[in-house]
């Protein structure tokens, strides 16, 4: 899991917390779900944690969350912004593969060296979860004093998001001294290497221009000259990406750390052109970009709706409705009762996947077989509130992620444990239940159970055997084969169970004999008459090796078995490469062909440094069924 | 203490104060000398007597030495008949003696040759003389042979002995005698009691047939030794543990499910709600299939309510994803990254048909990671998965399931921290205490599954679910430290039989 980087000391200082020792923060995070790993070589905390609060990359968003905990703040709190001086004009040359962009100034920044390894630490944590690694949102950062505006409209600041030639013009990239195109960067700066995967596929690569000149090559490099140090004051920040909803998120999640720190917003319009590229997408246009002109950052609050009932339900607890208020209010949600909508108005509550089977009957069963207390919950049942979302969640999608909210605020730890009260029939199927039967029976017959990886490679599996793949012998089918292995172990899905268990075999050559081996396992092979293309079965193998290991050692043991499941078997001659000519049999059971018997060819043997005979049969445990 | 009856015999025969002897016990015990003897060597060997070894000569007469002893020696009726002739003081024609005296044959010679050696007289030109003063009382030969006769005792010389064996008038045989001792231990053991044990090595077909079992006792084996290593056939350690677990659910009320291990992404993922550009859905977490690529059918409703909830989420404020969403994407095949793609089968209604409430199942089948592969991870491992369907379940009935199905693996004091799936809300990383080093550590992930998720599948009550790894499990009870002892191709073959049995 992902993890971030937390100053304890910053900690203190943001939340007002300056009395608490390391070891109560390390608890109090750990309430959060911000799990303590270790000290980082800074002497900062290093915090696992859940890809689900985003707004929490960062010490003033832990704060935030922190300060709620403590019960400092309460409720929603949304910053308010300056109007619009800086336009972002988005021109049609911009690459469709990236149409989106967003963007906010920031003034008044203090940025002290900790606040600038925040912000860094910031952007790097939010490209590397919803960014996706910047394919789908990239952040950049400027100082805005070093951006010249000129006067696209009157009185008002201009940039331009465009696309480019990839030799089409030149800058000085970070961390560099040269002048380069974007082509350059993609060959030759480290950073333009390590991204260049992102736009290798564009006609055009996206491009930041203000009067002055280039100055972005999104989602690759920021130019030097408008690089960010502990000097600004006004910071720019812009965000291109393939979905305009998540970079507004990314945006929010960063306009709400910097005013942590006591900076001021600014608007900025960003202004599409009139083209197909901005309403095509349909989270583009709820995202209310249907118009012309966005005004960013998108500070809107929404809501959402939740029965009060539901809530009583999934916590299985009862609740007064100014508890629930309170619970949200420290959760950083702001909640207002709703009065009782009536009959038909329900139909629209939140819980549709519960209405058809009535609302009463569940509320009047609840009190003596559900996990309530009490049964003083019926006069709330039809309660539901409207819950106010702040603009840096982007982990709310339905109102159940409200009521975990609530959860964590009550405590589910101080929630006393209930096994539900319904009555319910167990077993197992079928098959698991003759594998296991089979087990028990080789078990009794000497063997050793085995249990192999279903993972293998081509040598192992044919090969070292001595057989080819799809040769019509038993167990060498066509394999289903693995497109991006770990290593060149594991390859394909193995097609037979022997060539598992001469391998055990071979890694215990100084383990005392006899070895006598079985596994009831799974093998695969290609079969296009299977939806999935794959015929998944369980074959029963066994290997008998001790120095008098013979033909009719094994075949008395599939006599054996034969004769436990009350089936037929025949065994006629036949060539398998993996067997001894003249001392190979096919498995006949029932009539049906189903698997080999046979002592191992000593071809075989001496591939798997092998120097006692071995004996071995495999079939498909169908057969016995 | 218990022994053979003979040694016990034997035992209790023996005196601690002077030797007896073998033939002295036999006596005594009324047993034969040989069984007395092995008696007391295996009584020596358990330290209760001594056994001291002599070599005897014993002295028999022969026959020619018991007609001697009867009718005198012929030299000495040779003198005595010669002193009635008168021989004392003049010769006598010895063939007149010799007629008187009724020697014949070989003791005429005998008696000639002894006659002068002894001082009975001479023997010159055919006529004897005696003299008169040899006393044929003192013949020292004669009184030998009569004692030996009378009471088997030997009187005389060794000289005399000599002439006698030389004569072939006795045998002296050689014999081995062992005389028996208590030793203190045997004292001991005497006074705290012995008692008979009687004892044969095997039961055989003749003793059971005979009834002979009845009055025999068997010898008394060594039982503390060591004995031959057997390596039997056994069930894997792992497997035990599934069993185990298996065992433990259906008990529960838990019903098992089973399906494909190479499946659409559909099943694995989609269906669970997780967005199609979820980082564990890339490459490298993923056993993504070359051969085959795609599965063949999906029902075409649910991919599209799928995709309706990836999109838009459900419900009248719900939201989706801000993903693409693309069907190519989800038909691809890979080896299932959990067995959660089972659950989403099952639930669909595509496995068994429609599943109505209450409904409890499960599965421990593989799982296939493309993670990393060391002494606490496998690309490929036993996933538990278990679910509840009811009309109302809550978060206390998620913990109260858990509670239950640890607490029968030792494992108590359950801890729910809150945590982030993208297919469960609320949801819960479970944390428990190591049953032997007391630690904390998590044992598995649980939640109850979005309305996101069941609502495409047609599910319209509360499912609550939970997974975790059986690997996990079974190295925390069995205490084995790398995994890959266990399972797969480099298992120890000595790891697993020396391997707890798990029940």
């Amino acid at each position: 899991m992902p993890t971030v980087d937390i100053d304890p000391d910053e900690l203190r200082e943001l939340t007002g917390h300056e009395e608490k020792d390391d070891d109560e923060l390390v608890d109090d995070l750990f309430g959060l779900g911000l799990e303590f790993e270790g000290w980082t070589e800074d002497d900062e905390f290093e915090l696992e944690f859940a890809p689900d609060r985003l707004d929490r990359l960062s010490v003033e968003g832990v704060a935030r969350s922190m300060r709620y905990q403590y019960g400092d703040a309460r409720g929603v709190h949304v910053p308010s912004t300056n109007s619009a001086e800086w336009t972002i004009e988005v021109d049609e040359s911009v690459p469709d593969e990236r149409p989106y962009v967003t963007g906010a100034v920031i003034r008044d920044v203090n940025l002290d060296e900790d606040a600038l390894d925040s912000l860094i630490q910031l952007q790097e944590k939010l490209h590397a979860t919803m960014g996706r690694k910047r394919a789908k949102g990239a952040i950049g950062i400027h100082d805005l004093t070093m951006l010249k505006g000129g006067s696209a409209t009157e009185g008002d600041s201009t940039i331009q998001y465009v696309g480019v030639e990839p030799e089409e013009d030149r800058f000085v990239p970070l961390d560099s001294d040269a002048e380069m195109t974007p082509a350059d960067v993609l060959e030759d700066h480290q950073t333009g290497q390590t991204y260049a995967d992102l736009v290798s596929g564009y006609e055009r690569y996206p491009a930041i221009y203000d009067d002055i000149g280039l100055f972005s090559f999104p989602p690759v490099i920021n130019g030097r000259r408008t690089e960010v140090s502990t000097d600004s004051r006004d910071l720019f920040v812009e965000m291109t990406g393939t979905d305009q909803w998540t970079i507004d998120k990314m945006l929010n999640i960063v306009c709400y750390a910097l005013t942590a720190r006591g900076a001021t917003l600014e608007d900025v319009t960003v202004e599409y052109p009139d083209s197909e590229s901005a309403s095509a997408d349909s989270n583009g246009s709820r995202t209310q970009s249907g118009g012309r002109d966005l005004v960013r950052p998108d500070l809107s609050t929404k809501t959402k709706t939740v029965s009060h009932d539901r809530i009583e339900t999934i916590l299985g607890i009862d609740l007064d409705p100014d508890e629930v208020i309170d619970l949200a209010e420290r959760s950083g949600l702001d909640a207002e009762k709703v009065e009782d909508e009536g009959e038909s108005e329900r139909e629209e509550s939140i819980t549709p996947l519960e209405q058809r089977d009535g609302l009463e009957e569940r509320s009047s069963a609840d009190g003596s077989s559900g996990p309530r207390e009490n049964d003083e919950a019926a006069p709330v049942g039809d309660l539901v509130y409207e819950v106010t979302i702040p603009p840096y969640r982007v982990d709310v999608l339905h109102p159940l992620d409200v009521i975990d909210d609530l959860g964590r605020a009550y405590g589910f730890n101080d929630l006393e444990p209930t096994y539900p009260d319904v009555g319910t029939v167990g077993g197992r199927h079928e098959r698991s239940r003759l594998e296991r039967a089979v087990r028990t029976q080789l078990v009794g017959l000497g063997f050793e159970d085995l249990l192999n990886f279903h993972m293998t490679n081509e040598e192992v599996n044919y090969e070292r055997v001595d057989v080819e793949p799809d040769a019509g012998v038993y167990g060498a089918g066509e394999p289903a084969t693995i497109k991006e292995p770990y290593s060149e172990d594991y390859t394909i899905l193995r097609t037979w169970c022997l060539p598992s268990l001469l391998m055990v075999l071979e890694n215990n050559t100084h383990r005392a004999y006899p070895q006598h081996l079985s596994e009831v396992g799974f093998a695969a092979e290609v079969d296009e008459t299977e939806n999935t293309g794959v015929a998944e079965g369980r074959h029963v193998g066994a290997v008998l090796a001790s120095h008098d290991a013979g033909y009719e050692d094994a075949k008395a043991r599939l006599q054996a078995l034969a004769r436990d499941f009350d089936v037929d078997l025949e065994t006629p001659a036949t060539d398998h490469p993996t067997f001894i000519s003249g001392r190979a049999a096919n498995v006949v059971i029932d009539g049906e062909t189903v698997g080999v018997v046979g002592e191992i060819h000593p071809k075989v043997l001496v591939e798997h440094d092998l120097e006692v005979p071995v004996a071995a049969f495999e079939f498909d445990l169908e057969a016995l069924r | 203490m218990q022994l053979p009856a003979q040694q016990v015999a034997v035992l209790e025969a023996a005196s601690a104060d002077e030797a007896t002897s073998v033939d002295a016990l036999a006596a005594a015990t009324d047993l034969p000398p040989e069984t007395v003897t092995g008696a007391a060597f295996e009584l020596e060997e358990d330290g209760l007597v001594a056994v001291a070894e002599r070599v005897d000569e014993t002295v028999a007469l022969t026959e020619e030495g018991r007609e001697y002893a009867t009718d005198g020696l012929p030299e000495v009726r040779l003198y005595e008949t010669a002193l009635e002739a008168g021989a004392d003081a003049d010769p006598v024609s010895m063939g007149q003696v010799i007629g008187a005296s009724g020697l014949e044959g070989a003791q005429v010679d005998i008696a000639l040759s002894n006659y002068a050696r002894k001082g009975y007289g001479t023997i010159d030109s055919g006529e004897i003389t005696a003299d008169p003063d040899a006393d044929p009382a003192a013949d020292a030969e004669a009184n030998a042979l009569e004692s030996l006769a009378a009471d088997g005792v030997l009187e005389g010389s060794e000289d005399v002995l000599d002439q006698l064996e030389r004569r072939g008038l006795v045998e002296i045989t050689e014999s081995t005698v062992r005389e028996v001792t208590l030793t203190d231990q045997g004292v001991t053991e005497l006074m705290a009691g012995v008692e008979t044990a009687e004892t044969v090595g095997e039961v055989t077909p003749e003793l059971l047939t005979s009834g002979e079992w009845e009055d025999v006792e068997f010898a008394e084996y060594n039982v503390e030794a060591d004995a031959e290593t057997v390596e039997g056939g056994r069930i894997h350690v792992l497997r035990e543990m599934s069993e185990r677990v298996k065992d433990v659910l259906v008990g529960m009320g838990f019903e098992e499910m089973d399906g494909p291990h190479a499946d659409a992404d559909f099943w694995i993922n989609d269906c669970l709600f997780m967005p199609q550009d979820h980082p564990a859905r890339t490459h490298w977490d993923r056993f993504a299939l070359e051969q085959p690529t795609h599965i063949d059918e999906l029902p075409e409703d649910l991919v599209e309510r799928v995709e309706r909830a990836h999109r838009e989420g459900v419900g009248d404020d719900g939201e989706g994803y801000h993903s693409p969403w693309d069907e190519d994407f989800a038909r691809a095949l890979a080896l299932r990254g959990h067995t959660t793609s089972l659950s989403t089968r099952y639930l669909s209604g595509t496995e068994i048909g429609e599943i109505e409430p209450p409904a409890r199942y499960f599965s421990v089948e593989k799982a296939y990671r493309n993670d990393t592969l060391d002494a606490t991870h496998l690309l490929e491992f036993y996933q538990i998965e278990g679910w509840v369907m009811a009309e109302d379940l809550s978060v206390r009935d998620l913990m109260g399931t858990f509670e239950e199905f640890y607490a029968q693996f030792g494992i108590e004091d359950i801890q729910f921290k809150p945590h982030y799936n993208p297919y469960t809300e609320p949801s819960f990383e479970l944390f428990g205490t190591h049953p032997t080093t007391g630690e904390l550590i998590e044992i598995g992930n649980s939640g109850i599954f979005r309305e996101e998720m069941l609502e495409p599948l047609g599910v319209d009550c509360d499912v609550m679910a939970w997974g975790l790894a059986l690997e996990r499990l079974a190295m925390l009870t069995t205490g084995a430290e790398d995994i890959r002892d266990l399972h797969g191709t480099l298992a120890d073959l000595e790891f697993l039989r020396n391997a707890e049995v798990t029940y």
